[in-house]
């Protein structure tokens, strides 16, 4: 029964999933995890993991038993996701009780973590994991999405606040019936007639299920209709597509107009998954330095505005030794930076860099690894991915 | 078959729900919600396509309430994912088997997935559709068989009549509403009483 012991604490009862992203380009903090059967007994599994009030909703579902019991591994994979990504980026270790998902009036599933949190193991009796619980709380929100299909759940979390994640899943092992005349237009079945011979079936999931991820990510699901989000290419050898708004969806979302979304896609044993990040807000223009520099000595400004400095934050001022900061604070700078250009940096890489070199970062040499990272080409190595 | 009892409908409805998700139609009730009964995304695409061939009709594709916001324009039925006055009052007309007191307080988007996937909301919408799908052809009393696309054709004389479609019908349905029933506030013109 130690196993129950480790279910509750770090235990991750689920597989961390590393799907290979490299496709997509750069990629921001996530974890990502996946569950195809139960650890325990369902029933005790629920007392574990769900809050009061989950523990409420769980009781009183009326849904056969497969529903009930991919909803409640929907909210493991996700508790977990969010655990993992919360103690490795902010060394931040919570209970899954303590995580609570709750649907938005749309349904997209946001994270929402406990008003009485206290952080397991993290910096004992000084308060301050209290604190970044309730920094996460108050303005960290990250981006999650669940799938299941046929007995497995997975989830994705992102902890930038600018991205929005979506994921779905599909199963290979029930042979559908053809759906491809209600879910594709004509040229979208001219394409997949295209992509594989042999393979037809898998490439039609993929193609499903790349128009979920994308209304999952958006956050308004498939409901302007199929047809609205239309899968105007398709890469069989890295399995990217490319899925663009129509109709309803544009009403929905006017920003996205000609402006499609890059889905990741691909086949893991018998089953089919697909994963997107959505970048909110305009188009953005390539800033230069100069204007790189001027915008995070403001936002320094801002940071530090009751801090007391004795003199006014320079382009040389180093970052820890001189003004003071401390990881949490670099944290949230870095956040408001790629929330400001909308780009995922690998931030997470740069800070740990540092702080295994024992040397400090002045903003000088901050706006140029930000130069750096804007719009350049896209990384390919594992720079950016820690998904584990 | 525009002459099918509702007791039909919902028999012939059970089965095919009951084949697609592999489960035994006693389970299933007028009250039941198709989500409750395990089914999926693609699950409810394969009992779409079923009830269409089945009862020679075509579905929606998407619901009343998203065919309603294309013809009244954002805002006015449906605000930061909760329905308004306006939007409750036309899904109450449109859905009438909801239950009214559900409707009293907030009701957020996501929840009307609750009142749309309904057995019985799905029996009615057939039954209605089913109506415009003549079982005989009406220049020879013929049997009427499908035919390419929207179309049936008659299986003596050849007669063709394109069927309505369910997302056509709710689109007329709306804008009758929308001429009719709806009469927005008209406010005074804000400019006219921010000069004075």
């Amino acid at each position: 029964m130690t196993a129950f012991g480790n279910l509750v604490h770090d235990s991750y009862v689920t597989q961390a999933w590393a799907p290979d992203w490299r496709p997509l380009g750069p990629w921001p903090e996530s974890a990502c995890c996946r569950l195809d059967a139960f650890p325990c007994e369902p029933s005790v599994l629920a007392e574990l993991i769900l809050s009061p009030d989950e523990q409420a909703h769980w009781r009183s579902m009326r849904a056969v038993e497969k529903r009930r019991h991919e909803w409640l591994l929907g909210r493991c994979v996700a508790k977990q996701a969010v655990r993992s990504l919360l103690a490795r980026n902010l060394d931040l270790r919570l209970l899954p009780t303590e995580i609570e998902i709750v649907p938005d009036p749309y349904g997209r599933p946001l994270v929402s973590i406990a008003p009485e949190t206290t952080p397991l193991r993290s910096w004992p009796g000084s308060g301050l994991g209290t604190f970044r619980a309730a920094t996460v709380r108050e303005r960290l929100q990250p981006s999650l999405s669940i799938a299941h299909s046929d007995g497995t759940a997975v989830a994705l979390a992102v902890l930038d606040p600018g991205v929005r994640v979506g994921i779905d899943l599909e199963s290979l092992t029930h042979h559908r019936q053809d759906f491809e005349a209600i879910a594709f237009s004509p040229d979208e079945r001219r394409l997949l007639a295209t992509l594989s011979m042999d393979r037809r079936q898998e490439w039609a999931l993929r193609m499903w299920c790349a128009k979920e991820a994308v209304g999952k990510a958006l956050g308004r699901g498939l409901s302007a209709g199929l047809l609205a989000f239309h899968i105007a290419r398709a890469d069989v050898a890295s399995g990217m597509m490319e899925v663009g708004l129509r109709d309803g969806a544009l009403d929905q979302f006017p920003q996205r107009r000609n402006r499609s979304l890059i889905v990741y896609t691909a086949r893991e044993s018998n089953f089919v998954f697909s994963a997107t990040i959505y970048l909110q807000g305009a188009v953005r223009m390539r800033p230069s330095r100069r204007e790189i520099l001027d915008y995070l000595l403001q936002k320094m400004g801002e940071l530090t505005a009751d801090w007391d400095y004795p003199d006014p934050v320079r382009p040389e001022s180093l970052l820890f030794t001189e003004l003071g900061f401390e990881s949490l604070d670099a944290v949230v700078l870095c956040t408001a930076i790629q929330e400001h250009y909308q780009t995922p940096m690998p931030f997470a890489e740069l800070l740990a860099e540092i702080g295994q070199q024992q040397r400090d970062l002045s903003i000088k040499e901050l706006a140029d690894f930000v130069d750096t990272h804007l719009g350049g080409p896209a990384e390919t190595g594992g720079a950016t991915r820690r998904v584990q | 078959m525009p002459n099918m009892t509702e007791s039909e409908v919902f028999d012939k409805f059970a089965q095919i729900v009951a084949k697609s998700l592999r489960i035994d139609a006693s389970q299933i009730a007028p009250a039941t919600h198709l989500t409750d009964l395990g089914a999926e995304s693609l699950d409810l695409i394969e009992i779409t396509m079923e009830t269409e061939t089945q009862f020679h009709i075509f579905l929606p594709d998407k619901s009343i309430l998203e065919t309603a916001v294309e013809v009244f324009g954002p805002g006015i039925l449906e605000k930061d994912g909760y329905l308004t006055e306006e939007g409750k009052r036309l899904l109450l007309r449109r859905v009438p088997e909801t239950d009214a007191q559900a409707f009293e307080g907030e009701v957020a988007v996501k929840d009307l997935q609750h009142y749309f996937l309904r057995v019985g909301t799905w029996v009615r919408m057939i039954q209605g559709l089913a109506q415009y799908t003549p079982g005989e052809c009406q220049a020879c009393g013929g049997a009427m068989v499908p035919s390419m696309g929207f179309r049936m054709k008659c299986g003596k004389c050849g007669q063709e009549i394109t069927l309505r479609s369910g997302e056509e019908l709710n689109r007329e349905w709306v804008r009758e509403y929308y001429d009719k029933e709806y009469h927005p506030q008209t406010e005074a013109p804000v400019s006219a009483t921010a000069v004075q």
